[in-house]
C-alpha cells in the first residue's frame, strides 16, 4: 500500500512538473523575447553559415538541374514532343500534373501569410516568409511546366494579350487564357507581397554587412529604406491591402486551373465542385509542404530552433487537420455524385480507379491524403513532433501528386471511345519532373543564404505586443493591438 | 540664425515619446521632427500626427484602370476582328467576368506596389541621415533646432534618457 502511495505521489509530481513546463509561457516565441540586435545576429549567422553538407546538396541539385531540367528540356525542344510520352488519348501528361501540383504548393504561402495576417494569428510571424517563398518558387515551376507542355515554347507570345497582324486577339473566353492571366496575376502579386515585408529585413542585412557583393546586393534591394514613420505607414497600408487582395486571387487561380478540366464534358472531369475541391487540395498539399520546409529549416539552419518551436508545428498541424476534413468532404462529395450518377463511362472510370492498373495510386491517395492525417493529427504529441509532422506533410504531398496524376492522364485514358484506351507512359517527363523538383529546392537553398528567412521585424513587433498580466495567483498571456 | 539637424537615439518607445513631447514644448513643430525605427511604431504612441499616404488611393485607381482594361479585352477586342462561330454571341458576360476580375486585381496590386515606391521615394541611394542602430531596435528622433540653442536641446533630451544626441550626418546607406 505504501509502495502504491509512493508511486502515485511520484507520478503526480511528474505530472505536476509536466504541467508546469507546459504552462511556462516562455515556451512560446512571443513570450520569450531577445534583444533585436541578438535576433538580427542569429538570423544573419544562419544565412552566413554553410557546411560541406550544404555544398554537397547544392552540387547534386545543380547537377540535376543542368541534366534533368536544362539539357532534357533543350533536347525536347530540339527533337520535338515525340520524345515525351504524351499521345492519344492522354494528350495531357505529367507536365500538367506538375503544373497543378506546383500551383497547389504555391497556395500555402499565401494562405499562411495573408489569411493568418488578416485574422492576426500570431503564430504566423516567424514562418510567413518561408511560406511566401514557396509560393514564388512553386509558381516558377508551374510556369516552366506549362511551357514544357507547349512544346513550341518560342511561340509563347501567341498567348499574350496583343493582336496578330490581322488584329485578331487571343480568345479571352477560353479557360487556357484565364489560366495565363490568373497565373500572371498570382505570380506578380505574390512576388510583390513577398518583397514588401522583406524590405525592412533587407535594410537590416544592409546595416549588418560590411562590404563585398552582399553589401551591394542588400543596398540595392533595400531601396534606401530607413524606417521613417512615412515609410512604415506606406508599407503597412500596402501590406494590408495585399493581404486582402491576394486571397481571392489565390482562390481564383486554382479554381481556374480546375476549370481547365471541369469545363470539358469528360467522365471524371465534369463536376461543379471541382473549383473548391482543387482549392482545398492545393491547401492540403501546400500545408504539408510548409511542414516539410519548416522541419528542414529548423534542423539545418543555425538558431532556427529559437524561431521555429513546437507551438508553430502544433498550430500548423491543427491547420492541416482542418484542411484534411474540408478536403475529405469535397473528395467524398465529388466521388459520391459521380458514383451515384450511373453514367456508363464514369462507372468505367471509377471501376478502373478501384481495380485497374493504377489502383495502387488511388488507394495511396486515400491513405496519405485522408486516413493518415485525419487519424494522426488529432494527437498533440504528434503535431508537436517536427519530424512526424514533416513526414505526414511529405505523405500528403505524395498522395496529392498521385491525385493529380489520376485526374490528368488517367482520366484522359478512360474516355467515351474504348478503342483508344491506352495507359500513359511518361518518358522524358520523368527527367523533367526531377528537374523541376531540383530547381525548386535549389532556389530555396540559394534563397536561404541570401535573404533572411525569418522576418525579424515582424517577430519583434509581435514580442512587443505580448505581455504577461497578473490575474489572481498566476500570470496570463495577453496580447495588445498596435495597429 | 540657421537651423541644424540633431539626432537623438533612444533605447525604448517611452523615452522617445517623451522626447517628442518635450520637443513640442520647446517649440519644434511636427514638420521638423522625424522618427525612425526598426519596427512600425504607431503615431499615437509617439504623440505624432497621422502620416499621410496615397497608397490606398493609388490602389483604387489601379483597380479602376484594370477593370477598364478587362472590359476592353472582353468586350472590345472581339469586335476588332469579329469571328462568329455557330451564331454564338461573341461577347458573353459570364466568362468575361473572370478576365475582368483578374485584370482588376492585377492592376490594383501593381498600383499599390508602385504607390509604396512613389510615396516613399524608393529607390533612393543618395546619402541620408540615418543610424544603423535603428535596425537593432533603437529609436532615432531627428529634429531641426536653432544652431545657437543646440546645447539646450542636447541637455533636455539627455535628461529624458537619450543614449546620444549629436548632429545628424548624411551617410551612404
Amino acid at each position: 500500500m505504501a509502495v502504491t502511495s509512493k508511486y502515485f505521489s511520484g507520478s503526480e509530481k511528474a505530472h505536476a512538473d509536466q504541467h508546469e513546463e507546459e504552462d511556462d509561457p516562455r515556451q512560446y516565441l512571443m513570450y520569450d523575447p531577445k534583444p533585436r540586435g541578438e535576433m538580427n545576429a542569429m538570423v544573419m549567422e544562419s544565412m552566413y553559415t554553410t557546411s560541406w553538407k550544404f555544398w554537397l546538396v547544392m552540387g547534386i541539385l545543380t547537377f540535376l538541374v543542368i541534366t534533368c531540367f536544362i539539357y532534357a528540356w533543350g533536347y525536347m525542344i530540339a527533337e520535338g514532343l515525340w520524345v515525351a510520352g504524351v499521345m492519344r488519348p492522354s494528350y495531357w501528361g505529367i507536365f500538367l500534373v506538375n503544373t497543378v501540383f506546383w500551383i497547389g504548393i504555391s497556395h500555402a504561402g499565401t494562405f499562411i501569410s495573408a489569411i493568418l495576417r488578416v485574422f492576426k494569428a500570431e503564430f504566423r510571424r516567424p514562418f510567413t516568409r518561408a511560406a511566401e517563398l514557396m509560393t514564388t518558387f512553386g509558381l516558377i515551376q508551374a510556369g516552366a511546366s506549362i511551357f514544357m507542355h507547349l512544346g513550341r515554347v518560342w511561340l509563347l507570345y501567341w498567348l499574350l494579350p496583343f493582336p496578330n497582324a490581322r488584329q485578331l486577339w487571343p480568345n479571352f473566353h477560353s479557360p487556357l487564357m484565364w489560366d495565363l492571366l490568373a497565373i500572371i496575376t498570382y505570380i506578380l502579386g505574390s512576388t510583390m507581397y513577398l518583397f514588401l515585408p522583406l524590405i525592412p529585413d533587407l535594410a537590416m542585412a544592409r546595416d549588418r554587412t560590411e562590404g563585398g557583393w552582399r553589401k551591394i546586393f542588400y543596398r540595392v534591394l533595400a531601396l534606401g529604406f530607413r524606417g521613417t514613420e512615412g515609410e512604415w505607414r506606406h508599407l503597412q497600408t500596402a501590406m494590408n491591402f495585399f493581404a486582402f487582395a491576394i486571397i481571392p486571387v489565390m482562390f481564383s487561380v486554382h479554381t481556374i486551373v480546375s476549370w481547365d478540366f471541369a469545363m470539358a464534358m469528360r467522365p471524371g472531369w465534369s463536376s461543379t465542385v471541382f473549383g473548391p475541391y482543387f482549392v482545398l487540395g492545393a491547401l492540403h498539399s501546400g500545408m504539408g509542404a510548409v511542414a516539410v520546409v519548416l522541419f528542414v529549416m529548423r534542423y539545418t539552419m543555425k538558431h532556427m530552433d529559437y524561431f521555429l518551436r513546437k507551438e508553430h508545428f502544433d498550430a500548423l498541424g491543427k491547420l492541416m487537420l482542418i484542411v484534411t476534413f474540408a478536403y475529405t468532404y469535397f473528395f467524398f462529395n465529388d466521388y459520391l455524385v459521380q458514383w451515384y450518377g450511373g453514367d456508363k463511362w464514369t462507372d468505367a472510370l471509377l471501376h478502373w480507379l478501384e481495380e485497374g492498373p493504377m489502383a495502387w495510386m488511388f488507394y495511396q491517395l486515400l491513405l496519405f491524403n485522408l486516413a493518415i492525417p485525419a487519424l494522426t493529427l488529432w494527437n498533440k504529441r504528434i503535431r508537436q513532433t517536427p519530424w512526424l509532422l514533416a513526414l505526414i506533410g511529405l505523405l500528403i504531398n505524395v498522395g496529392m501528386y498521385w491525385e493529380r496524376y489520376l485526374i490528368v492522364p488517367v482520366m484522359l485514358t478512360i474516355n467515351r471511345m474504348p478503342f483508344t484506351w491506352k495507359l500513359y507512359e511518361p518518358r522524358i517527363e520523368i527527367f523533367l519532373t526531377i528537374g523541376t523538383f531540383s530547381l525548386f529546392l535549389l532556389f530555396y537553398m540559394i534563397a536561404s543564404r541570401l535573404i533572411p528567412l525569418v522576418p525579424v521585424w515582424e517577430v519583434q513587433e509581435g514580442q512587443m505586443t505580448h505581455t504577461l498580466r497578473k490575474v489572481g495567483k498566476t500570470h496570463v498571456p495577453t496580447v495588445s493591438e498596435f495597429e | 540664425m540657421s537651423d541644424t539637424t540633431l539626432l537623438a537615439v533612444f533605447e525604448d518607445i517611452d523615452p522617445a515619446a517623451n522626447a517628442v513631447e518635450k520637443l513640442h514644448e520647446m517649440g519644434v513643430t511636427d514638420e521638423d521632427i522625424n522618427v525612425i525605427s526598426g519596427v512600425p511604431i504607431t503615431h499615437k504612441m509617439l504623440g505624432r500626427p497621422h502620416p499621410h499616404t496615397n497608397v490606398s488611393r493609388l490602389s483604387l485607381m489601379g483597380a479602376a484602370a484594370g477593370f477598364c482594361f478587362g472590359v476592353f479585352l472582353n468586350y472590345g477586342t472581339p469586335y476588332l476582328y469579329s469571328v462568329y462561330v455557330g451564331g454564338q454571341f461573341i461577347t458573353p458576360i459570364p466568362p468575361g467576368m473572370i478576365v475582368m476580375f483578374e485584370m482588376t486585381m492585377l492592376f490594383a496590386m501593381l498600383a499599390t506596389f508602385l504607390g509604396v515606391f512613389l510615396d516613399s521615394y524608393f529607390p533612393n541611394y543618395r546619402p541620408m541621415e540615418y543610424v544603423a542602430e535603428v535596425s537593432d531596435g533603437k529609436i532615432a528622433v531627428f529634429f531641426k533646432c536653432p544652431e545657437d540653442e543646440q546645447k539646450k536641446f542636447v541637455d533636455a533630451l539627455g535628461t529624458l534618457g537619450a543614449e546620444s544626441v549629436k548632429p545628424a550626418e548624411a551617410q551612404q546607406l
